[in-house]
């Protein structure tokens, strides 16, 4: 059973996330392409006053990506089981709904920390290639709202597709559009650090929120 | 033993009661047919059945279990048809199948494979890019490899031809001759049920009427007679349960004799010629008893 629900996950997902994959590692690097240019454009030094100094944050191309992958993946996997209600199907399956429900989560936010994983370990690489390691690895606190914006988004997107009633799905829509537009308030390095712990708290309580849509999904939208 | 009890069920949708105290029962081991005009219902029962809308009133039990709350393993012993033949339209047949090995424990793979073979399609051909027959034939495919005990088909002849309606009868009785199993179904097609059905469940304006098909066969009648005074303005009652006129020939249904017939139009004041009682279809009986609008 759990195999067979990560295979139907797979096959919804698998060309949308090769598509995604394939997006971020390409302005990964352009990214570095741009970074080399203006190396030899402009002294080095006047690029390290730049990044070190005034807080340039030279990635910023990758800023809305985690955000678009999480997205993509969420409409992706659950626009198919939407249409003619086919999510049916696999509620009648016998599995318990929300261990269901896990598992096809499970298929979606593996993808997306791969595709995350390649963002980071990308910025990491190239930053420590031209940078020292401590610019390189600011780089990692500077990403992680961007990268839980990706997850908020997916969780989000899940829960706006399973949720029945339009007005819900307006307003669910609009909580989690408020919970992302947070994510991309703060400039520079690190603006968001002090708070990660409390983000991280947000994750399972978006998640919670799917298991809420599909338990009104399966009972009709009522109650 | 019951697969299926429904007990003073309610249902309420904006504003608009669809059942009121409804109560039926499908005994194991029997074929029971929900028939109903359009916008009864029928599909709306079949959801509460299987767990995907909670009634606002009253008790589903499917297999012992409460509706709206059943176990996986209960789950696992119902085949579900949904109105559409709905199926994963992303898979191929090869995948749907393993797809579904992988769910059923008791999965039979050569059930399957002999019902989709039949369409000479590739296992790599997509569900998505089929005909509404040769998807039916997956779903069948699905459905029958699960070997379940009870079977609820919702609307399975939408969209099918003669041909895929007949395959689809010819594997039902071959299900239901296995013995045990219980087939409870929602059709457009009457006269296919009545090759299928042994208990028949009529549905209108929330009201139902359970009977065997050979009871209804046998209690209710067709008659068919002319009056040469044009078009008669009948209204139904305690004798009269519907009647359809084609020029000047008359269709009269009614659960009463010929004798009983003649008499209560006397008293209408109306001298039918030739009355006769005729053979009746199903779809006949159903339209004499529900109407056709």
């Amino acid at each position: 059973m759990f195999v067979s629900i990560l295979l139907k996950e797979w096959l919804k997902l698998r060309w949308f996330f090769f598509a995604s994959l394939v997006l971020n590692f390409a302005v990964c690097i352009k990214i570095f392409f741009d970074i080399r240019q203006r190396m030899h454009t402009e002294h080095a030094e006047m690029v390290w006053y730049q990044a070190i100094h005034i807080h340039a944050v030279l990635y910023q191309d990758i800023r809305f990506l985690p955000l678009l992958a999480g997205l993509v993946l969420a409409v992706a996997q659950f626009v198919p089981e939407m249409l003619g209600r086919r999510f049916r199907l696999s509620l009648h399956l016998p599995m318990g709904r929300d261990g269901m429900l896990s598992l096809c989560l499970l298929g979606g936010v593996s993808l997306y920390l791969l595709i995350a994983m390649v963002d980071l370990a990308s910025i990491y690489w190239m930053l420590s290639y031209y940078f020292p390691v401590e610019v390189a690895g600011s780089s990692l606190s500077t990403m992680a709202p961007w990268l839980f914006a990706g997850l908020i988004a997916y969780f989000g997107g899940v829960t706006v597709l399973l949720e029945t009633s339009w007005p819900r799905r307006a307003f669910l829509l609009l909580i989690f559009a408020v919970l992302l537009s947070i994510l991309f308030q703060g400039v520079g390095y690190g603006w968001f650090t002090p708070s990660l712990g409390w983000l991280a708290a947000l994750l399972p309580l978006a998640m919670l929120c799917v298991f809420e849509s599909g338990r009104r999904f399966q009972q009709g939208g009522t109650r | 033993m019951n697969a299926i009890e429904v007990e003073n069920l309610c249902q309420h949708y904006n504003g608009r009661t669809i059942y009121d105290d409804l109560n039926l029962t499908v005994a194991e081991g029997t074929i029971c047919g929900l028939l109903g005009k359009n916008g009864q219902g029928k599909t709306t029962l079949v959801n509460i059945l299987m767990g995907f809308l909670k009634p606002s009133g009253g008790r589903c039990l499917v297999l012992g279990e409460d509706s709206h709350d059943l176990s996986p393993a209960v789950r696992k012993r119902i085949g579900l048809l949904h109105e559409g033949h709905l199926a994963y339209e992303f898979m191929t047949i090869a995948q749907t199948e393993k797809f579904y090995r992988g769910c059923y424990p008791a999965w039979e793979r050569e059930i399957f494979f002999d019902l989709v073979d039949k369409m000479g399609l590739s296992h790599s051909h997509k569900v998505g890019n089929m005909s509404c027959g040769q998807r039916s034939q997956v779903v069948l495919g699905v459905i029958m490899a699960q070997n379940p005990d009870l079977l609820i088909l919702d609307d399975y002849s939408m969209g099918l031809d003669a041909g895929y309606r007949r395959l689809f009868l010819d594997v039902l009785h071959g299900f239901a001759a296995l013995g045990g199993k219980t087939i409870f179904v929602t059709s457009h097609i009457i006269q296919d049920l009545e090759q299928l059905v042994d208990t028949m469940i009529f549905i209108d304006k929330g009201e139902i009427m359970q009977i065997g098909l050979e009871d209804f066969m046998g209690s209710f009648h067709k008659y068919c007679f002319t009056n040469g005074q044009g078009i008669l303005n009948l209204e139904k009652d305690e004798v009269i349960t519907g009647w359809e006129q084609r020029g000047e020939l008359i269709s009269l249904y009614s659960f009463a004799t010929e004798d009983d017939v003649i008499r209560h139009l006397d008293s209408l004041g109306i001298h039918p010629k030739e009355i006769e009682r005729v053979e009746m279809s199903l779809e006949d009986g159903f339209i004499g008893l529900m109407g056709k609008y």
